[in-house]
């Protein structure tokens, strides 16, 4: 008996070696180069190749911070420009898909299954399939080189809408039609009955919304030419590009400083990334 | 309740069906409502029930026919113009909003100023006894205080009538029974129409002052619940009200020597009814408590045996088994002593029976076999 639970501890003991080494070889993978970008940000030039490399530099250099956040560079522009354009995307999905989804899940109109197929196909197609169209599109409009080139595409992504129409769909019918005979209009429903127990729904829709718009790079890098329009994934990416000796000081600080804003957002809204993440919101 | 016209009756429907594609959900309801009556549909489940109260509502539309509220044609109404109230089964309680906020909502709807809406709201609670959990959210509640806030969120703003789609199907019994009584005594103080869906008899008729029986769409009998007790219209409501449900035996009718005899296999069963007789196919129905059990044989017994003795009380239900698949309650008082296997014989009363024409109407002896449509109660 005393051997058998020996032999198990044991084994325990050893399967869990074996998890901690993974665990750590991990975290040396994915904290490295964060690692080494935070420390590049702060190097001189000078510094960068040098070998032995200096990992931790003695004297940290804060040139690179600097020259961004100051006047000669368009940093701070494209955090704003991105600010803008992610934020309004968001506020705007989430009302529109809100709408749309109160509107497939609750109101009965002719051609409602017609239309949300439609919507589904939508879902399946690659976006590289439409970028192209999607361009010309935006051209033929003249809207090429405007903020509204970023705002508005992103809007017709039907993600939202399915995501809202099945979480508004779970809500008891009897609530409406309560609403309704307390003499509620349709959009009184929807705005004051609907959305407020949909909460967690919208906010996971801003929150991946938002983490979208951010992230996004195809679509901006085509769509906006403009220097002073340009968001911090193009334009940091621009950086690498546009100079002949690529300064690697001053684009990891512009990465480091990009990261900024999202983690921020992650710790305001943590308890909607963790614990299962969006299936756990949504399920309230 | 007939005597009422559209002008004079809360909610009157005329010639009502709905079909859901295909489906014949609720087949030519006729009905008007009495303002003050406690009128309930009772029916098994899926009989078309709640779909006549959500048309009277305007949660669903009505394919046929026209529906009235306060005299005036409601069929184009929107929900919110309709001046009726309802009670869901599920109470459909705001979760978001307090007691109070949802006490008020009707009211804030409809644009009443602030100090009427505190006002009202602290007379209802006053009247149902919720004044300390006005700041509770109904997550917060007990199935019975969420019930009463259903109610209070009904009578708050005093509709022409209060639509209660099986309101206390959610309770326990005990809970049940005392809401039974609390929703009448409500009902006598406000005095307003009330159209009550359950598939629950003994509800229906320890409340309803008028009941209208459904099933698969079509009204089968309306009518006080004493009425619809003593004289069930036909075969499927003398089944589906009362508990046992009624015996019933299809036999034959015959002319007898003084009114009708009743043959089913060798057995004669003299009864008691007026008007000349056919000679035709038909159902006997007797309650259980008209029967009687009785040692003897001969005209107007029916023999068997003791399948199953059920003490309930101050009484015991007892099964006679007759034949293969032929079985009849008898209910005799619980000093009685029968035996489980003993050979019995049922005593059918010459006066206390039904009779029902093949089809399960209520047979009457001057038409022979000819239906009468049910629904004419």
């Amino acid at each position: 008996m005393t051997a058998r639970r020996l032999t198990f501890k044991k084994g325990r003991l050893a399967s869990g070696t074996t998890a901690y080494v993974i665990l750590i070889v991990a975290s040396i993978l994915m904290v490295g180069p964060l690692f080494y970008i935070v420390s590049t940000s702060i190097k001189k030039t000078t510094q960068l190749f040098a070998y032995p490399p200096d990992w931790i530099p003695r004297i940290p250099f804060w040139g690179n911070y600097s020259f961004l956040l100051g006047s000669e560079s368009l940093f701070l522009r494209w955090t704003i420009n991105t600010m803008i354009v992610a934020g309004v995307v968001t506020i705007l999905k989430v009302i529109i898909d809100s709408m749309a989804g109160y509107a497939f899940a609750k109101i009965d109109f002719p051609g409602r299954r017609v239309l949300f197929i439609l919507i589904l196909a939508v879902v399946m197609v690659p976006t590289s399939a439409v970028i192209i169209p999607l361009f010309l599109l935006v051209r033929g409009m003249g809207l090429l080189d405007t903020y509204w080139a970023l705002i508005l595409p992103p809007l017709a992504n039907p993600v939202g809408v399915f995501l809202m129409r099945n979480y508004i769909q779970s809500l008891p019918r009897d609530l409406e039609n309560s609403a309704r005979l307390d003499g509620c209009s349709e959009f009184s429903v929807y705005f004051r009955i609907i959305l407020p127990l949909v909460k967690p729904g919208l906010v996971v829709l801003g929150i991946l919304t938002f983490l979208a718009q951010y992230t996004a790079f195809l679509w901006p890098l085509l769509a906006v030419q403009d220097e002073t329009l340009q968001v911090l994934t193009t334009g940091v990416a621009e950086m690498k590009a546009s100079i002949f000796t690529i300064d690697w000081g001053i684009v990891s600080a512009a990465s480091v400083l990009s990261m900024v804003p999202i983690t921020i957002m992650f710790f305001m809204f943590q308890r909607y990334f963790s614990g299962g993440s969006i299936a756990g919101a949504l399920k309230q | 309740m007939k005597d009422h016209t559209v002008a004079d009756s809360a909610i009157s429907m005329v010639h009502v069906s709905k079909t859901y594609g295909d489906n014949l959900a609720v087949d030519d309801f006729t009905a008007a409502m009495a303002p003050g009556d406690f009128v309930v549909l009772l029916g098994p489940s899926g009989c078309g029930k709640s779909t006549v109260l959500k048309m009277i509502a305007g949660l669903e539309d009505v394919t046929e026919g026209e529906v009235y509220i306060a005299g005036e044609l409601a069929n184009y109404i929107l929900p919110k113009n309709r001046d009726v109230a309802m009670v869901f089964q599920n109470y459909a309680l705001y979760p978001h909003m307090p007691v109070s906020r949802n006490l008020a909502f009707p009211l804030k709807m409809r644009g009443v100023d602030r100090d009427s809406i505190r006002g009202r709201v602290e007379e209802v609670a006053a009247l149902l006894e919720l004044s300390s959990l006005l700041e509770r959210f109904p997550d917060e509640l007990s199935g019975g205080e969420r019930q009463r806030v259903a109610l209070g969120r009904a009578i708050i703003r005093d509709p022409v009538a209060f639509l209660m789609d099986e309101p206390l199907s959610n309770l326990d019994a005990l809970l049940r029974f005392q809401m039974r009584d609390e929703l009448l005594k409500l009902h006598k103080r406000v005095g307003k129409t009330t159209i009550y869906v359950t598939h629950d008899q003994i509800e229906a008729m320890a409340m309803a002052d008028t009941v209208i029986v459904l099933k698969d769409g079509r009204i089968q009998q309306v009518g006080s619940p004493q009425d619809v007790y003593d004289r069930p219209a036909n075969t499927f409501v003398a089944t589906f009200i009362g508990s046992p449900p009624m015996n019933l035996l299809h036999g034959r009718t015959e002319a007898g020597r003084d009114g009708l005899m009743f043959t089913w296999k060798d057995h004669r069963i003299p009864l008691d009814h007026e008007g000349a007789a056919v000679a035709t196919d038909s159902i006997l129905g007797v309650r259980a408590e008209d029967a009687e059990l009785t040692q003897d044989s001969g005209d107007g017994v029916l023999r068997g045996v003791v399948g199953l003795v059920e003490p309930v009380g101050a009484d015991k239900f007892v099964r006679v088994e007759i034949d293969d698949d032929v079985y009849w309650y008898v209910r005799v008082s619980s000093v009685t002593r029968v035996r489980e296997g003993e050979a019995i014989g049922v005593r059918i009363p010459a006066d206390r029976h039904h009779l029902y024409d093949r089809e399960g109407s209520l047979y009457r002896p001057e038409q022979g076999a000819d239906r009468t449509t049910p629904g004419e109660g």
